[in-house]
């Protein structure tokens, strides 16, 4: 990994986000978290244009604006759509997921409900993106 | 004159008498049958005026007690005569006011009742006219309309008649279900969502224990005493289940609100398939007698409902040697799958009450007692029934009808 992965983690339920940061810093992935804990944290946060995240991890149940309005927003916005936004969430709602799929997603995750799988998934996720050729700013 | 010439005239005289006589009696025979003539054509004529008398006084009867509105109108368009039906639904009465059909047209109707009107003076007749009118006391009705021409003996067209039915209540309750309909679609979509934020929400917490059960697990590595080991393993089954179970009341609910349309499903494709996925243990086996039925009905509820009657088969197999037969017989207007174990068996009492909701007999890890409320609700969605036969110790039939 040349550089560490800048990565933008929606997430309302603090728990949530100390799992992500748990996963980060015991299996010493190369990660910079910004953490939000809402779709309107996140948009000031994307504010800066010289700050930009490589990927976005988006929780969908979220107070104020959610994860699909967000998604929307970002989808909209010139200068921000090309960033890959990655959907981690409880919900296997077969609407949401065509939804975000047409919104445009870079894909679907669910939070399973042990936290070793959890981890399993963090773990590729990670490495997926730190493989992959991202548009940096 | 001479004897001879006297006998002569007397013997003219009495052949003249006798053939008088002859024709009197001819003439009388023939005057009687004259008579007779003339009284059946008088009795016959009686009888034809009854029969005359009897029709007139039908179709009046008829004109009087349909329910219908029955109006006889000019060319025109001039009322000409009405029942009570009529002027009940009109308002009008034609014998105090005149009336022209005209009158009646609600405006936005009126193209459709001009066309109307001209295909009955072109074609004779029309059916099922179905549109508004405007009544006299200005309130407006839905009718339905059939209308012919009425010829003279000259086959002239000189009339037309038709019957009227009010629908205005018909129309109102046809909209009322309309929207009824579209109401309960509406609030099944919203609890269908709601199920599922319900679900996502009480998923959350579940999560959030078990990572902080692993995490003082690992922050704590050597230093837990085996029964406090032993206790987080518990929390972490506990939690399983609870997921398990709120998975399955997702699942339950549903239950006919993805699939739209009914379509062939081939169960015997289903069923094998289902053979290849299911975690089948070694000592149990599963037949499939004869090639299975093609059904129309919902695939994935179908692939769940057979899913749900063989895992659970599976489930509640105590012998050494497990056995599960699957066939089908077929009905009148079904088709009737069983589904057969040799399982521990289900008391008698228990056969109604394990189709409810969280009924289980088993207090066992992977059973929340949904599984065969859900199988009854997919039997219910395809018109179908389902029952069963068992024997404690000896085995249990699983028996459910799909309509052809």
């Amino acid at each position: 990994m040349k550089n560490n992965l800048k990565v933008l983690l929606i997430e309302d339920d603090m728990i949530e986000v100390m799992k992500f940061n748990r996963v980060v810093t015991s299996l010493d992935l190369k990660c910079n978290t910004v953490e939000a804990n809402n779709g309107e944290e996140a948009l000031n946060i994307l504010e800066k244009k010289d700050e930009l995240p490589d990927i976005i991890l988006l929780d969908l149940n979220m107070p104020k604006i959610n994860g699909m309005e967000f998604l929307s927003i970002l989808k909209e916005d010139k200068s921000l759509q090309h960033i890959p936004a990655i959907i981690l969430t409880t919900s296997n709602n077969r609407k949401d997921l065509l939804e975000c799929y047409k919104l445009g997603i870079a894909g679907y995750i669910l939070k399973p409900l042990k936290y070793e799988d959890y981890v399993t998934k963090i773990k590729k996720l990670l490495a997926y993106w730190s493989i992959n050729e991202l548009i940096k700013t | 004159m001479s004897q001879d010439n006297i006998d002569i005239l007397q013997r003219a005289l009495k052949r003249e008498k006798s053939a008088r006589k002859a024709a009197e009696k001819i003439l009388e025979e023939k005057s009687l049958e004259l008579y007779n003539t003339a009284q059946k054509l008088k009795e016959a004529n009686e009888k034809l005026e009854l029969l005359l008398e009897e029709k007139t006084s039908q179709l009046q009867g008829v004109f009087e007690n349909i329910n219908d509105a029955y109006l006889i109108m000019d060319l025109e368009g001039n009322a000409l005569k009405m029942n009570d039906a009529a002027i009940d639904l009109f308002g009008y009465d034609i014998n105090k006011e005149k009336l022209n059909v005209i009158d009646l047209i609600y405006k936005p109707d009126a193209n459709y009742a001009f066309k109307s009107f001209r295909e009955l003076r072109k074609k004779g007749a029309f059916t099922d006219y179905t549109a508004r009118i405007i009544t006299k006391d200005k309130s407006i009705k839905w009718v339905h309309i059939n209308a012919s021409v009425i010829y003279d003996k000259k086959k002239l067209p000189i009339a037309a008649q038709g019957i009227i039915r009010d629908i205005t209540e018909a129309k109102r309750t046809a909209s009322l279900i309309e929207d009824q309909k579209r109401k309960l679609a509406k609030s099944n979509d919203e609890l269908q969502e709601y199920a599922h934020i319900v679900s996502h929400d009480l998923k959350s917490p579940l999560r959030s224990i078990n990572a902080l059960v692993s995490w003082i697990k690992e922050d704590n590595e050597g230093k837990l005493d085996a029964a406090s080991l032993q206790n987080f393993t518990l929390i972490e089954t506990t939690l399983e289940k609870m997921e398990q179970l709120i998975s399955d009341v997702l699942n339950y609910s549903s239950i006919g609100s993805e699939e739209k349309e009914k379509i062939n499903v081939d169960l015997e494709i289903v069923v094998k398939d289902l053979a290849k996925i299911l975690y089948v243990p070694g000592h149990v086996s599963i037949n499939i007698l004869g090639p299975l039925p093609k059904v129309k009905g919902y695939k994935t509820k179908l692939q769940q409902l057979f899913q749900n009657l063989i895992s659970n088969a599976i489930k509640f197999i105590d012998k050494d040697k497990g056995c599960i037969d699957i066939e089908y017989k077929v009905l009148k207007n079904y088709y009737q799958f069983s589904v057969k174990d040799n399982g521990m068996g289900i008391d008698k009492q228990y056969h109604k009450k394990i189709f409810k909701i969280f009924h289980t007999l088993n207090e066992s890890k992977n059973s929340t007692g949904i599984g065969l409320s859900i199988v009854k609700k997919i039997v219910d969605l395809h018109d179908g029934e389902i029952w069963l036969e068992s024997e404690p110790k000896v085995g249990t039939t699983f028996f459910f009808t799909l309509k052809k």
